[in-house]
């Protein structure tokens, strides 16, 4: 807490309350106690919230100039003393009290001033908008609860510049914030300079002044007041559940332009109650620590210092800035390239004659990375194509590429950098004419000559990513900014410091134990049609689709914290070898419609995992060999068990535990933790071929790991064995070493 | 020998009881049982289904022959028609605002509300607003119909996951009910439920609409998730014990057994006899997998149904 700007504002409300005080007593001697009280818009629109600010704190109902007199006590008492200058802690709590009093202050002087007929005001020619309409607030309520109008501005005082002042007006709006108007500097405010550059004020564009006094700025609080007791359900009176409501749902703040006097900081002190923060474009003290506001409580970023080639673009970083230190998340509504975009082309193939331009594939250089940057060095929605474009390329030419893309986001986390970077291939194939395949220093990706025609250029690549990571992962980001290498030297260059990111990456993920952690995740996305079944997902165990990483789930529940993966705490160690958690066992329990009581997530042969249908390998037991067997989806051959693919899943199928048999992902036979209690790889006698082939390299390493360097030699495949008699011999023959292992059963 | 103990389900959980109307109007309420549909013997269904008739703000030229001669002359105007269905036993009016599809006469806010005012001054039973079920359309125009039924508590639907929060926000500020949608699945209705709850709306004020097929067309699939919901919400999950709204007539009305008239078998017997065979027999279905309110379009199904319903209650 700034102590200049606590004293400042307590200063500033111990003014303004004296103000409405003399106003008031005043009121009274010229129009008597019962002369009415009421807000209306300048087309003669009211409202039935009375002075809603108050209203909404204290729940009092302010009809008659005479109800305002215990209103006016109140603030007396609760606007603290300025404090002296050896006083160094007054702080929140007085300032926001300074703050609150203000608002009621500011909302008595404004009625008084629809008593003398002073409101709405009138200034050369022109009538403000006074506070808004119940019809509007209704209107544009809804807009905010769906999202479609994410808050507003209160922009008080006056900006550098006429040009300034549309362009900080048209940058909010692009926004779709809702922007209020009021204050001023030296006699001169925003709404003048808006209406000398004939942009156009009132309800239908968004835009609506309020007045030219720092006290007008209490309808845009009296609108949000009334917003919560409409959408929020709140009543009024119960002012903590209406700033909650405010700081949570309404994403407005204040941005103040020119200098500060103590009734504004006063003012601003009461906007921090509902959680709304300052922006301003001066020199003052910052409230950077997260209180009351969501993020920061005032930011300073005065407006010379801001960088930029001229004020245009200082204007846009300054309002670039309120949407970040309010949290706003921005949807964009479609893709902006100039084909087609959408689910239908993500497997297109481009063909050879069809071939405009490509990057990467056999022998050529191409790759993508994606990585976490500090919010100040990526600048949103800046796309840049460093070397030639798509135009200067030959016809059927393979081109080095490099795309580089650089996110921010306050939720943003370094481990969800390789599941968003994952992301790209899915993103860009949308677009029709564009084929992506592979993924990091594999990528390669063609340009067909239909796309190129209608004009698909390299930055393009850079709107797709842009739009999809903010609709698509808004929650974890909040600044997507990429650049795109097409010079051979450069992207040699930058391929190598990617792949040391890519290595560094997989050390992590290598690294990254059960018990490095104390959550795993849930994945309850099969339970449509396996409504028993729960998947528990832990670092060292993927989901057994293969599609969802301890990671994945992670990142996608920060994204939808209502979705299907949910965090499991493990709780209390019931037993640390057979891998029971208290946490785990109680949140199967509950999400398997009580099923499921307990859970091992390292035995085959106790309770372990229900599959629900989706598994890439089932895992049987086969008593005869003392080990068991894995069968993938892709092998529709008989195997041993005498059953196929599809008759283990039938089987295992369906959300039931059946000890002895288990689905799981190609993956898991490759971890660590495979059925340790069992005794992992060294368990299985048989494997399905194109497995053994798929992961022959790291078989090969986890095979050394586990000091059986041959070991998977001497397991069967369905060349050499499709029933238990022709297996035995052939493990035998081997050596295989479950057959001396301790007994399964 | 000692006779044998029947075992009972112990549930603990309840589901939601629902206030439509009220406010002037009458009201009804739906839900708050603690059993299974229809087992008496499992615990209290203090409130028993109810069954909607749906109206349409346009005279649906395109209806079964069977319907628009049993409807007649009312099937042009919503408030004549709406009074029609509480004669012909309507808990409650259904009005789906079918003009408003854009691929109708794309009607918007000010056609939407003219309608709901017609239905409302007509009738004094509680009413079901749905509107075309583009999700953008429903947003512009139950948007107007919320507003113009500010305070007599009416159910919108479709709210969908994305235009749910619109639709909340509408019945927050006018004191109505959201239907949510779902594709017939457990998770994604539990889900749409928490949305809205986060928003702001209350248990009391949604009702879930789990999508129905009509007999023969995947009924069995929508019983499994509407039992599937059942038994969630009785086992504790507060997330999945909302009410359920199933819009049958709709659903039966569409199917070749209730359309085609000619070339078929003589084994299909009656064409009328079939077409509210199909659309009774899929409201029995739903009432058994636990539907609280069911839409249906021919008064002879709304007496089977309303007769089915008290014979089970009383069973």
């Amino acid at each position: 807490m700034s102590r200049f700007i606590a004293k400042s504002a307590i200063r500033g409300a111990n003014g303004v309350v004296a103000k409405a005080d003399e106003m008031l007593k005043s009121a009274l001697q010229k129009h008597g106690g019962e002369a009415p009280v009421a807000f209306v818009d300048k087309e003669g629109v009211g409202s039935t919230f009375f002075l809603p600010t108050i209203y909404a704190y204290t729940g009092h109902k302010i009809e008659k100039l005479s109800d305002m007199t215990p209103t006016l006590e109140y603030c007396k008492s609760l606007v603290p003393p300025v404090p002296g200058d050896n006083l160094w802690l007054p702080y929140l709590g007085e300032t926001a009290d300074a703050g609150v009093s203000t608002l009621f202050a500011e909302e008595m002087i404004k009625a008084i001033e629809f008593v003398e007929g002073k409101q709405p005001e009138k200034r050369n020619g022109f009538t403000f908008n006074g506070p808004i309409s119940d019809v509007q607030t209704r209107s544009w309520g809804i807009q905010m609860v769906d999202g479609s109008m994410p808050g507003f501005a209160a922009v008080i005082g006056a900006a550098k510049s006429n040009e300034v002042a549309v362009k900080i007006v048209r940058e909010l709006q692009s926004k779709g914030q809702l922007v209020f108007l009021s204050g001023s500097n030296n006699g001169r405010s925003i709404v003048d300079q808006l209406l000398e550059e004939g942009v156009e004020l009132g309800y239908n564009t968004f835009t609506v002044p309020f007045g030219t006094d720092t006290e007008s700025t209490v309808y845009a609080l009296g609108y949000a007041a009334r917003a919560a007791i409409s959408f929020g359900g709140v009543t009024p009176g119960n002012f903590r559940e209406i700033l909650l409501y405010n700081k949570f749902r309404c994403f407005a703040f204040a941005l103040c332009l020119g200098p500060m006097d103590d009734l504004k900081w006063a003012t601003g002190a009461g906007a921090i109650t509902y959680g709304f923060p300052a922006i301003l474009d001066t020199v003052t003290p910052n409230i950077l620590p997260t209180g009351i506001t969501r993020y920061e409580h005032v930011v300073s970023m005065p407006f010379d210092d801001i960088p930029g080639k001229d004020d245009m673009e200082r204007a846009q970083r300054l309002v670039q800035r309120c949407i970040e230190v309010r949290g706003i998340k921005i949807k964009i509504p479609s893709v902006p390239i100039p084909v087609a975009y959408g689910p239908a082309f993500e497997g297109e193939v481009v063909r050879r004659a069809d071939l405009r331009v490509e990057f990467g594939g056999k022998n050529g250089v191409c790759f993508e990375l994606l990585s976490m940057k500090d919010p100040d060095d990526v600048e949103d929605g800046k796309f840049t194509v460093v070397g030639p474009d798509v135009d200067s390329f030959e016809e059927g030419s393979k081109i080095p590429l490099a795309i580089v893309v650089d996110v921010a986001g306050r939720k943003l986390q370094k481990d969800f950098e390789p599941v968003l970077e994952r992301q790209i291939h899915h993103f860009v194939n949308g677009a029709e004419g564009i084929q992506h395949v592979g993924q990091r220093d594999i990528t390669w990706i063609r340009f067909s000559k239909g796309a190129a025609g209608k004009g698909f250029t390299l930055k393009h690549i850079g709107d797709i990513l842009h739009t999809n990571l903010h609709n698509s992962f808004g929650a974890i980001v909040d600044k997507v900014q990429v650049t795109i290498y097409t010079e051979e030297a450069k992207v040699r260059e930058l391929i190598e410091q990617a792949r040391e990111v890519y290595r560094e990456r997989d050390i992590r993920t290598a690294g990254m134990t059960d018990e490095a952690v104390d959550t795993y995740y849930s994945c309850t996305l099969c339970q449509s049609f396996a409504p028993n079944h729960v998947c528990v997902i832990n670092p060292e165990r993927t989901g057994l689709c293969g599609a969802y990483s301890w990671l994945d789930c992670r990142a996608s529940y920060e994204i939808n914290p209502t979705g299907p993966n949910q965090p499991v705490p493990k709780g209390k160690t019931i037993d640390p070898v057979k891998g029971v958690w208290e946490g785990v066992n109680s949140f199967v329990f509950d999400h398997s419609n009580r099923a499921v009581e307990r859970f091992t997530i390292y035995s085959l042969m106790d309770s372990p995992m229900t599959t629900c249908g989706c598994c890439e390998c089932v895992m049987i037991v086969v008593p005869e060999a003392n080990g068991v067997m894995i069968v993938s989806r892709d092998d529709y051959s008989m195997t041993p068990c005498g059953m196929t693919f599809t008759t283990l899943m039938g089987t295992v199928g369906g959300g039931q535990q059946t000890p002895g048999m288990m689905g799981h992902s190609k993956r898991y036979t490759l971890s660590g933790k495979f059925i340790p209690v069992e005794g992992g790889l060294k368990r299985v006698v048989w494997l399905s071929k194109n497995i053994k082939e798929e992961f022959a390299d790291e078989f090969k390493e986890v095979c050394e790991r586990i000091g059986e360097p041959d070991l998977i030699d001497k397991i069967a495949d369905g060349t050499n064995a499709t029933t238990v008699d022709e297996l035995l011999p052939f493990l035998e023959g081997k050596g295989h070493p479950a057959l001396t292992m301790e007994s399964m059963i | 020998m000692s006779a044998v103990e029947v075992p009972t389900e112990k549930w603990t959980g309840k589901i939601h009881e629902v206030k439509l109307g009220g406010n002037g109007r009458k009201s009804v309420v739906v839900g708050g049982e603690n059993m299974l549909p229809f087992l008496h013997f499992e615990g209290k269904i203090p409130n028993k289904p109810i069954i909607a008739i749906e109206v349409q703000d346009r005279n649906p030229t395109d209806w079964s022959p069977h319907l628009i001669s049993v409807w007649g002359d009312v099937l042009a105007d919503p408030g004549a028609w709406a009074k029609k269905a509480v004669e012909y036993g309507a808990d409650i009016i259904a009005l789906r605002l079918r003009s408003a599809h854009p691929e109708e006469a794309n009607t918007g806010a000010s056609e939407a509300k003219k309608s709901v005012d017609t239905v409302l001054s007509a009738v004094d039973v509680p009413v079901i607003v749905l509107g075309p079920g583009v999700a953008e359309k429903d947003n512009e125009v139950l948007v107007a119909a919320s507003e113009a039924a500010k305070g007599q508590r009416i159910a919108l639907g479709n709210c969908e996951e994305k235009n749910h929060r619109t639709i909340a926000a509408s019945c927050l500020a006018d004191g109505h009910i959201a239907i949510a949608k779902t594709p017939i699945d457990l998770n994604l209705a539990k889900q749409l439920n928490i949305l809205l709850c986060d928003v702001g709306l209350s248990t009391d004020s949604i009702l879930m609409d789990p999508t129905t097929g009509a007999l023969g067309y995947g009924i069995e699939y929508c019983y499994s998730v509407m039992e599937r919901l059942r038994l969630a919400a009785l086992g504790g999950d507060n997330m999945a014990a909302m009410p359920m709204f199933c819009s049958a007539g709709e659903e039966t009305w569409r199917q070749k057994e209730s359309k085609i008239t000619e070339g078929l078998p003589p084994t299909w017997g009656d064409h009328l006899e079939r077409s509210l065979t199909w659309e009774g027999i899929t409201a029995i279905m739903l009432l058994n997998a636990g539907a609280n309110i069911i839409a249906l379009r021919h008064p002879d199904t709304v007496t089977l149904a309303k007769a089915s319903i008290d014979k089970l209650m009383s069973a």
